[in-house]
C-alpha cells in the first residue's frame, strides 16, 4: 500500500484546542462580555477597544485592534449562534479595501466542554473569503509583534542586572 | 499588461474543493487531462476550466509530450499559502495565550478577595 501522501492544497480550516484552567462559566464570560474580551482578544502589546460585542444571532461584531505604534486594525462581525454556555459561532470580518469590502471573512466556531471544573476549548476556523489586501496584513501585524518584542529585550537591557 | 498573480488569488484558486482534489491528485505526479478526469469523475470541460484557474495562479504548469499535455503541481506557489496560514495560526495561538493568562488574572483576584460572608 502507497504511504498517502500529504494534501497539496491546505484546507482554509483550523482547529486550534486547548484545556483552560477556569470553570466554563468563567471562560463563556471572557468570550461574551466586551470588558472581558477586550483585555484579552489583541496580540500582546496592543489594545483592544471594544465598540460593539452583541453576542445574540444576528448581533453586530465591531472593534478595533490598535497596535503599540497606533495603528488600529479594525475587526467587523456578526454572531450567527449563541448557546450559553457552550457554543458561539460568528464571522468575523477584517482588512477592508478602498470601498469598505472585507477582504478576508473567517468562521469561528467556539465550543467549551466541562472537563472536571477546567474547560476544554476548541476554535475552529475557517476562511470564507481571502482577498487581495488580506495576505499582506497578517504580516503587518507580525511585524508589530516583533517590534514590541524588539523593544520589551531593550527594555530589559537597560535595567540590566539588579547588583 | 496582466498583473502577476498573488497569494491571495491562489488562496481564491485553493478555496473551490475540486481545485484541492486536483492539486492533491498531481502532488504525486504530472497526468494528463484524462487522468484527472477519471479520478475525479468529472466531465472534461469542468476539469479543464478548473486546470485552466490553476494555471493562471501558476499553481500548475503544463508541458506537451508527443501528443499529450502532461500537468505538474507547482508546490513553490503553495508556500505563501502556508506561511499565511501559518502566521494566522501563530496569531490564534498568541490569543489564546492572552485568554489563559487573563483567566488566571481573574481567579487569582477571586482568591485575593477571599472567602464572601
Amino acid at each position: 500500500v502507497a504511504p498517502r501522501p500529504e494534501p497539496a492544497a491546505p484546507d482554509r480550516e483550523l482547529t486550534l484546542t486547548r484545556v483552560l484552567d477556569a470553570p466554563r462559566d468563567l471562560v463563556w464570560q471572557a468570550w461574551t462580555d466586551p470588558t472581558h474580551l477586550a483585555r484579552w482578544w489583541g496580540p500582546r502589546g496592543f489594545t483592544t477597544r471594544v465598540h460593539t460585542w452583541d453576542v445574540r444571532p444576528g448581533g453586530a461584531i465591531a472593534l478595533d485592534m490598535v497596535a503599540p505604534d497606533g495603528t488600529a486594525y479594525p475587526m467587523g462581525g456578526t454572531f450567527h449562534e449563541v448557546s450559553v454556555p457552550a457554543r458561539l459561532v460568528f464571522t468575523g470580518t477584517a482588512v477592508e479595501d478602498g470601498d469598505g469590502n472585507p477582504q478576508l471573512e473567517v468562521l469561528t466556531t467556539v465550543t467549551l466542554a466541562e472537563q472536571g471544573g477546567k474547560t476544554a476549548l476548541t476554535v475552529t476556523l475557517v476562511a470564507v473569503k481571502v482577498g487581495p489586501a488580506a495576505a499582506g496584513a497578517l504580516a503587518g501585524m507580525a511585524a508589530g509583534w516583533a517590534q514590541q518584542l524588539d523593544r520589551l529585550a531593550e527594555d530589559l537591557g537597560r535595567v540590566g542586572p539588579v547588583s | 499588461m496582466p498583473r502577476s498573480p498573488t497569494t491571495a488569488d491562489a488562496f481564491n484558486a485553493v478555496a473551490e474543493p475540486r481545485r484541492r482534489q486536483i492539486l492533491d491528485l498531481l502532488a504525486r505526479g504530472e497526468r494528463p487531462v484524462n487522468a484527472v478526469v477519471a479520478a475525479l469523475g468529472l466531465a472534461q470541460p469542468q476539469v479543464s476550466k478548473h486546470l485552466r484557474v490553476l494555471r493562471a495562479v501558476g499553481l500548475v504548469t503544463v508541458r506537451g509530450a508527443g501528443q499529450r499535455r502532461l500537468y505538474r503541481l507547482n508546490a513553490d506557489r503553495l508556500k505563501p499559502i502556508h506561511d499565511w496560514v501559518k502566521s494566522f495560526e501563530r496569531f490564534w495561538h498568541e490569543r489564546l495565550d492572552r485568554l489563559d493568562d487573563y483567566l488566571r488574572e481573574l481567579q487569582d483576584k477571586e482568591k485575593d478577595r477571599g472567602p464572601t460572608t
